[in-house]
This record gives structure tokens, sequence and C-alpha cells, in this order.
């Protein structure tokens, strides 16, 4: 089961996508004011979504890591930052692209981009920190990891306690049913490539994890066999 | 298509007779025309953007699932190697 399922994540995503490009092109009408580039919106907000779910999950793991001392949550809690650093880049460069042909202007520095690059920053961070950290700095990655999944409320909020170029939540609350149809396959899609990316990526980590354990065992083994041989 | 005296006349096979169309001046032709130009490159600088959009996703995914095959492929040598080390030992 823990080798399929990402491989069942995988073949959902792939099957999806087909129609999710017939839905999004040709079964889903034009939007008025935007026109065709409006087609954007049904991969870069599951995408934004999925990258905010990554930095909440990645944050309660950090916190159960630290609490508990948990090697699963800490395995789970760098393969969501990781995850999220492709989710993040994939909206940091399809938002800009959209902002481009709508509004004018790639960047308006507005409050929902600014929170939405700090995240991925501050992930980035994590990230590096767990790659190139020395002893004890799995603590203090996990605290910037807590720290990064605050931002997710704050990107959420963004849009109604500053002034934005970005639109209101409730936006896409009020789409029509055509395009609520196109944009459940699309999210399905992204979550199952983006979970079964999680899976595959936390179980490296956990194997990474045995084999150090296994190697220092060998090196304490050896060590005692030459101590043995001396005396 | 050529205009004749504030009428349109359509272009005609080989014969070069032209079939008069009634009830539109030239200048709402031209508006027209203009307004269809202005729309076709609207369109086909959305698309460009929603290629290169749709490329990225895409394209960040491949990459990011080829470095988890290649980190996979490592972690597989990394335990033959203990594995073997291990039965040495023993």
């Amino acid at each position: 089961m823990g080798r399929k399922l990402p491989l069942a994540l995988f073949a959902i995503g792939a099957g999806t996508f087909p129609y999710c490009v017939q839905r999004v092109f040709l079964a889903t009408p034009i939007e008025r004011q935007m026109g065709t580039v409006q087609k954007i919106f049904y991969f870069h907000v599951p995408l934004a979504w999925i990258m905010m779910l990554l930095g909440v999950v990645c944050g309660v793991a950090a916190a159960l890591q630290l609490r508990r001392g948990s090697r699963t949550a800490e395995a789970v809690a760098i393969s969501a930052a990781e995850v999220l650093l492709v989710a993040g880049l994939g909206v940091l460069i399809t938002g800009p692209i959209w902002g481009h042909a709508t509004w004018g202007k790639a960047w308006t520095w507005d409050a929902r981009q600014v929170s939405t690059g700090l995240l991925w920053l501050i992930f980035a961070a994590y990230v590096l920190v767990r790659h190139y950290g020395g002893v004890g700095s799995e603590r203090l990655a996990a605290a910037l990891a807590i720290f990064g999944a605050i931002d997710v409320p704050i990107i959420y909020y963004a849009v109604k306690i500053w002034k934005t170029t970005h639109p209101d939540n409730n936006v896409v609350g009020s789409l029509p049913p055509e395009m609520w149809a196109s944009l459940w396959p699309c999210l399905g899609a992204l979550v199952a490539m983006s979970m079964g990316l999680l899976l595959i990526r936390t179980r490296h980590e956990k194997t990474e994890m045995m084999l150090d354990d296994g190697w220092v065992q060998i090196e304490d083994l050896a060590r005692e066999s030459a101590d043995k041989d001396k005396s | 298509m050529a205009f004749h005296n504030g009428s349109i006349l359509l272009a005609a096979p080989a014969g070069g007779d032209y079939e008069k169309v009634e009830g539109r001046d030239r200048e709402t032709i031209e508006c027209q025309r203009a307004c269809e130009a202005v729309a076709a490159d609207k369109t086909a600088s959305d698309y460009d953007h929603i290629v290169w959009a749709y490329g990225v996703i895409w394209a960040l995914f491949c990459v990011y699932g080829i470095m988890l095959w290649r980190r996979s492929e490592r972690l597989s040598a990394d335990v033959a190697t203990l594995t073997r080390k291990l039965e040495r030992m023993s």
C-alpha cells in the first residue's frame, strides 16, 4: 500500500489532467472582463490553496516534532516544505504572468503578493537550514516552520485587511457553476500530484534517517571490534 | 475586399465581378476591423501567457519528480552498500 498509494495518486493526476484541459479550454466560457487569460486561474488558485495547506501541514508537523520528538512528523515537515516550494514557485510565476496580462504589471507589491512571497522565502530558509544546518539546527528549523505557518492566515486575510489589486476572497465563491465544474478537476489533479510527491518525499526522508542510524551503528560496531582486538 | 462609393464590394473569383454589400458604410467596417484586430491581438497575447503559465507549472512538477527519482536511486544504492557492509561484518 505504501508504495502503491503515490503511484495511484500520480495515475489519478495524470488521468484527470486531459479532462481538466478539455474542461478549461473547451467547455468553460471565456470570462467577459479578462478574456482568455483568465484560464490561468484554474491552476493558479488550486496551487495557492495547496501551498497554504502544505504550510499548515509543515507547521503542525514541526510542532509535533518539537513537542514529541516524532521522527515521522519531522519527515512530514521536511517533505511538506519541499513540495510547498514547488507549488509556491508555481503560484509566484503564474500569478505575475496573469497580472502582466490583466493588470498591465506583473508585480504590484500588494499585500497578498508580498505575504505569499514571504511564505515561500520562510520555507526556503527552513529547507536550507535543514539541509546545511549543523547539529541542533532541526529545532531552529522547526521554529521557523511554525513561524511560516502563521503567515498562512495573513495571506488569506490580506485582501480584507489591506487594499490590494487581488480580488476579494468571495470572488471564488461567486463563480458560475460551469467555472466551478472546471476548478474541481484541476484542484483534484494538482492535489493528487502534490500528495503523491509528498508521500514519496516522506518515505525518502524516513529511509535517509534509518540509513543514518544504520551507518552510525556500523561505525560503533567497527570501533567496538577494533577495541576488542587491541585488548 | 474593395470599397467603392461608400459601399463595400467583396472580392469575387477570377471573373472580376463584385458583390455589393448593402447597409454598412466604409467607416463602420473599418471600425469593426480595428476592434477585431485589437481583440485578435489580445487573444494571441492571452494564449502566449497561458502557454507560459501552464508550461511553467508542469515543468516544475516534472523537474521535482526527476529530482525525487534521482534521490530514490541514490538511496537504493546507499541501502545496498549498507547491507553489503553488514553482511561482511556478521
